[in-house]
């Protein structure tokens, strides 16, 4: 999850120009407006987004204070250190009062519910929200957070280096098979271009959606059991097929220390196919790359499953002025706030419906496996799974330096069995 | 009516009233220290006993705080494989760091001895490196190291060998490791080069009129002379291999496979990855012990092989510098 903040950042530095460009201007006037209003209520609102993600997060900020007379909104840019700066504020009971949020299992006893803040305020209008982003942020059958972005993830392809290799551009309903016969015959070591990228360091979250693909999970839906969930046959399988592509060739691992990222080897033209969020797509466009999105491929009869990356909105339990942090936060999840986020996908059905995003061909993939995003992620299902991912994390990792998945995982499950006691 | 109270109290009082005084008097050096004071107790001895308390509880930053006695202790032991790999890449890498980095620091600083011209600025490019932060030290070797542009792999390129992706590479990642935090010993070697200064010019007068050459002179005249410098350089170098942190994790996170994953980063991902404070203190403390009881061992051994002025040890070879320092005496 860490890695996607950074991706976050990464992404939205080049492209949410024009959007600072139009929310920048309407603001100047409010703060002169709200210092004549005599006292000032400060709000404290915590993101992880730097750059220009952040801008458009100010810009949101900046609207909500021209109406809101009196009402500044101190904008807390915790970028990288997000978790250490947010456990601290608790630890010291003094939170901010709003902050973006996506681990809830860890944060939750710190937050405050929201179910009856959202069931009885109107103005939300929570039915017009993606209903399975709620998912996320409940625990317990409580609502901790409201959605304010998302993304799926799906897989580019480079056109040019398609159609320079004279391969047809995949489809949706293609097969892992065809995916890795596509990355061989586009791999051509002496030009150092690859047909793949794989991650040094995958995070674990993400490759949820190949392991649900082949039918398999890392943890029991229950969330009491790993053997036979993290280290099966299926779950191997899945992981092992990209620790193969890195070895045969076809396949270049990106991202490590000293490495370049797999979003810039994409830019470069020196990789066919990589696979992520929503989040680098502009900095392709600019890089000028034609290229194109495709869902991710499927195991042969097995329904292809996806996997959500959100960012929520959450109140702390210890804030002072938790009725100014509700309208803050509804703010921000309205219409026009989320018109102003193009770092991600639109949380509301009639954004998008009325942007008609859903119908753009590039953009079609991500509806797609929104509409295959309905397994229960492992964190979500066992308060420990920090813990185990720390083990599951490390074996991965082992498998694209070329160990054998199944042997890894079997240890990796035997040394997480004690966290699940 | 307190007076007539004090006198029934008799002779003590009267005993001890110049003696307070005195006392009242010796304020005024105090004040001058309690700065220092203040700081070490607040700062320093505060969090360290306090470090050593939370050791003994489940301590979250989130959630309750629970007293587990021994209990994280026994974790680290019996239960945390991690504990014994980052453990063993920690030994590890005292076991390479610890003797190149003498080595290393002692051989430069003989050179810097050499009565040369420009020996100064040879002396300030040698120690520009720790003027570096640590930061910016494993930004320039995360470049030097990179397996495709890398400069190290450029020029061995030159020479007909494809080196390998250094940080990515376990075999390779912890001699890497090692060599860049060897870069950056300009304070060692300037300690040495003080220690060599030091060394009395009759000894090796007195060492080649009696016939030994330069070599002869380097292993009975040099070094013996300068093993009180060799001991506080082994000491402070032994406790910088423990604690080695930041170039772990700028350069390599650790990894990969956990090659780089010192015994500090470890403790700073409990700490602050997975926000275990009571296990981390604990981590935290066990790292002490072993930086104590290995000063202890080579505080001892010191004993046989360091040589305090114009001591005199069985060691035939000693001779010759107690011969020397009488001379100049």
């Amino acid at each position: 999850m860490k890695k996607k903040i950074s991706l976050i950042v990464l992404a939205t530095t080049l492209m949410a120009t024009m959007v600072t460009a139009c929310g920048g201007n309407s603001e100047s006037s409010s703060s002169t407006g709200a210092a004549g209003s005599g006292e000032t209520k400060t709000l404290r609102f915590a993101t992880w987004d730097t750059g220009d993600a952040l801008k458009i997060e100010q810009d949101i900020a900046k609207k909500f204070e021209a109406a809101h007379p009196g009402t500044k909104v101190q904008v807390e840019a915790y970028a990288d250190g997000f978790d250490q700066k947010l456990a601290a504020g608790f630890g010291a009971t003094n939170p901010p009062d709003v902050m973006y949020m996506w681990d809830f299992p860890t944060y939750h006893q710190s937050l405050e519910p929201l179910d009856s803040y959202s069931s009885n305020d109107k103005e939300l209008n929570i039915e017009d929200f993606y209903p399975g982003l709620f998912n996320y942020g409940k625990i317990d059958g409580k609502l901790y957070g409201i959605p304010a972005g998302f993304t799926t993830r799906v897989v580019y392809y480079n056109k040019k280096l398609f159609d320079e290799g004279k391969v047809p551009y995949p489809k949706d309903g293609w097969t892992w098979k065809q995916f890795q016969d596509i990355a061989a015959k586009l791999s051509d070591k002496s030009k150092k271009q690859y047909g793949f990228g794989v991650r040094a360091e995958n995070d674990t979250y993400d490759l949820q959606s190949f392991v649900w693909s082949n039918g398999s999970s890392f943890i029991s839906d229950d969330g009491k059991t790993i053997e036979g969930f993290m280290n099966s046959k299926e779950t191997a399988e899945s992981i092992q097929m990209l620790g193969d592509m890195v070895k045969n060739g076809s396949a270049v691992l990106t991202g490590g220390k000293g490495q370049q990222s797999g979003d810039d080897i994409f830019k470069a033209g020196k990789i066919a196919m990589w696979e992520s969020g929503i989040w680098p797509l502009e900095s392709f466009k600019t890089a000028g790359i034609d290229v194109g999105t495709v869902e991710i491929p499927a195991f042969p009869g097995k329904p292809v499953k996806g996997v959500l990356a959100e960012s929520a909105l959450s109140i702390a339990k210890d804030s002072k002025q938790k009725d100014l942090a509700w309208e803050f936060v509804k703010f921000y999840v309205s219409n026009d706030s989320i018109k102003m986020r193009v770092a991600d996908l639109p949380v509301r059905v009639s954004v998008v419906n009325e942007l008609k995003k859903d119908q753009d061909p590039l953009y079609k993939p991500y509806y797609t496996m929104l509409e295959r995003s309905s397994n229960t992620p492992a964190f979500l299902l066992n308060p420990k799974w920090n813990e185990v991912n720390r083990q599951l994390s490390a074996a991965v990792e082992a498998v694209m330096h070329g160990e054998n998945a199944q042997e890894v995982l079997n240890q990796a499950v035997k040394d997480s069995e004690r966290y699940l006691k | 009516m307190a007076q007539t109270f004090l006198h029934q109290a008799g002779e003590p009082i009267a005993q001890l009233k110049p003696t307070r005084k005195r006392r009242w008097g010796g304020v005024v050096p105090y004040l001058f220290i309690f700065p220092w004071i203040f700081g070490f107790l607040v700062f320093t001895l505060g969090p360290l006993l306090f470090s050593l308390i939370i050791s003994f509880f489940d301590w979250p930053i989130v959630g309750e705080v629970r007293f587990i006695g021994f209990g994280n202790y026994a974790e680290m032991f019996t239960d945390d494989p991690l504990f014994w790999t980052s453990l063993g890449v920690t030994l590890k890498f005292a076991a390479l760091f610890v003797p190149l980095n003498i080595i290393v620091a002692l051989g430069l600083a003989i050179l810097l001895n050499q009565k040369t011209r420009g020996s100064a600025i040879f002396r300030t490019a040698f120690y520009i490196p720790s003027v570096i932060s640590g930061v910016a030290l494993a930004m320039i070797w995360s470049w030097v190291y990179s397996g495709d542009y890398g400069i190290l792999n450029y020029f061995l390129s030159l020479i007909g060998i494809q080196g390998p992706d250094w940080l990515n590479d376990k075999q390779w990642s912890l001699v890497a490791m090692v060599v860049a935090s060897l870069w950056g010993q300009g304070s060692m070697m300037l300690i040495f080069l003080a220690g060599l200064k030091g060394i009395p010019k009759d000894l090796y007068e007195s060492a080649s009129i009696d016939g030994a050459g330069k070599i002869r002179q380097f292993f009975s005249v040099t070094i013996p002379m300068i093993t009180p410098t060799i001991l506080f350089n082994l000491i402070t170098s032994i406790i910088a291999a423990f604690q080695q942190l930041t170039l772990a994790l700028l350069l390599t996170g650790g990894g990969p496979m956990k090659a780089t994953y010192f015994y500090a980063m470890y403790m700073y991902e409990n700490a602050f990855k997975y926000f275990k404070m009571g296990y981390s203190a604990a981590n935290a403390w066990f790292m002490f012990l072993i930086v104590l009881s290995l000063t202890f061992i080579v505080f001892k051994s010191s004993e046989a092989w360091v040589f305090y002025e114009g001591e005199m040890k069985k060691n035939p070879q000693e001779k010759l510098k107690g011969q020397g320092r009488r001379r100049s005496l």
